[in-house]
């Protein structure tokens, strides 16, 4: 079974245009994804995507602090 | 890079100040603020970038907000609707299709996202509990918003589109300011 990074890790492949960084590359845990040049557009789409795979209801507000990978992912394992 | 260095040009033009007096520190939420010499000045700026565009809002009084984006086809924008926007927004976008969607929607984006950065709150302020003024929706370039939940502030909206971008500016024209 995949972990949670794993999976966070192929969202962001899949979904987000970070600079410096192509698919497939290990996450950079302390990185904001909004330092990383990600568009407000994409943050949106992100934390919908989130929600869907995971199963999870992250409201807007907590999605906010949540915008690096390290923190989404405990919050994710917090929650599973 | 060049956004900032005009920023300062512009701010120390506006302000009557030397590159070297300027300086900026953060209010909660990472909203930055001038100061001059060390202390607070009381100017709105703000800053948007999308692709290699950038637009940059200066404002004599009070808060202010801009935000910039790239007309790009997306696949999920029925996701990022569904997210963002109101009932009324919905269903004005719902009775559009193909350019026009296109451009509504990012109207309608522009001048939500100008709002929340003019707040200084950032993405922490779910933007789908307000709706753009009905006018602007329906093709005015200009109106009034009122978010009661937030604040007295009335909010001037402008719309500033063409075929390839969208941009909104968010200025505050009365209430209180914190």
């Amino acid at each position: 079974m995949s972990t949670t990074e794993e999976r966070v890790r192929a969202l962001v492949d899949a979904n987000l245009d970070i600079e410096g960084r192509t698919a497939g590359q290990p996450l950079t845990l302390d990185l904001s994804i909004v330092d990383a040049g990600v568009s407000s557009t994409d943050v949106v789409a992100f934390w919908k995507v989130v929600c869907e795979e995971f199963g999870v209801d992250i409201s807007a507000e907590e999605f906010a602090e949540l915008l690096t990978p390290g923190d989404l992912i405990a919050h994710l394992d917090a929650a599973g | 890079m060049l956004c900032r260095a005009a920023l300062r040009s512009l701010l120390c033009a506006h302000l009557d100040c030397a590159n070297a007096q300027l300086s900026f520190g953060a209010a909660e939420g990472g909203k930055p603020f001038a100061l001059v010499d060390g202390r607070p000045v009381d100017v709105g700026f703000n800053v948007s970038h999308s692709g290699r565009h950038g637009l940059i809002a200066v404002a004599p009084t009070g808060r202010v907000g801009i935000d910039l984006e790239e007309h790009v086809t997306r696949g999920d924008f029925d996701r990022l609707i569904e997210a963002v926007f109101g009932p009324d927004e919905q269903a004005d976008l719902a009775a559009v299709a193909g350019d026009d969607r296109i451009r509504l929607f990012y109207r309608l984006w522009t001048l939500k996202e100008a709002v929340a950065k003019a707040l200084g709150t950032g993405l922490s302020f779910d933007v789908s509990h307000f709706q753009i003024p009905e006018a602007i929706r329906s093709g005015e370039s200009r109106g009034v918003l009122w978010i009661p939940q937030i604040s007295e502030a009335r909010w001037q909206l402008t719309a500033i589109d063409d075929r390839g971008f969208a941009a909104a500016l968010a200025q505050e024209i009365s209430g209180t300011s914190h």
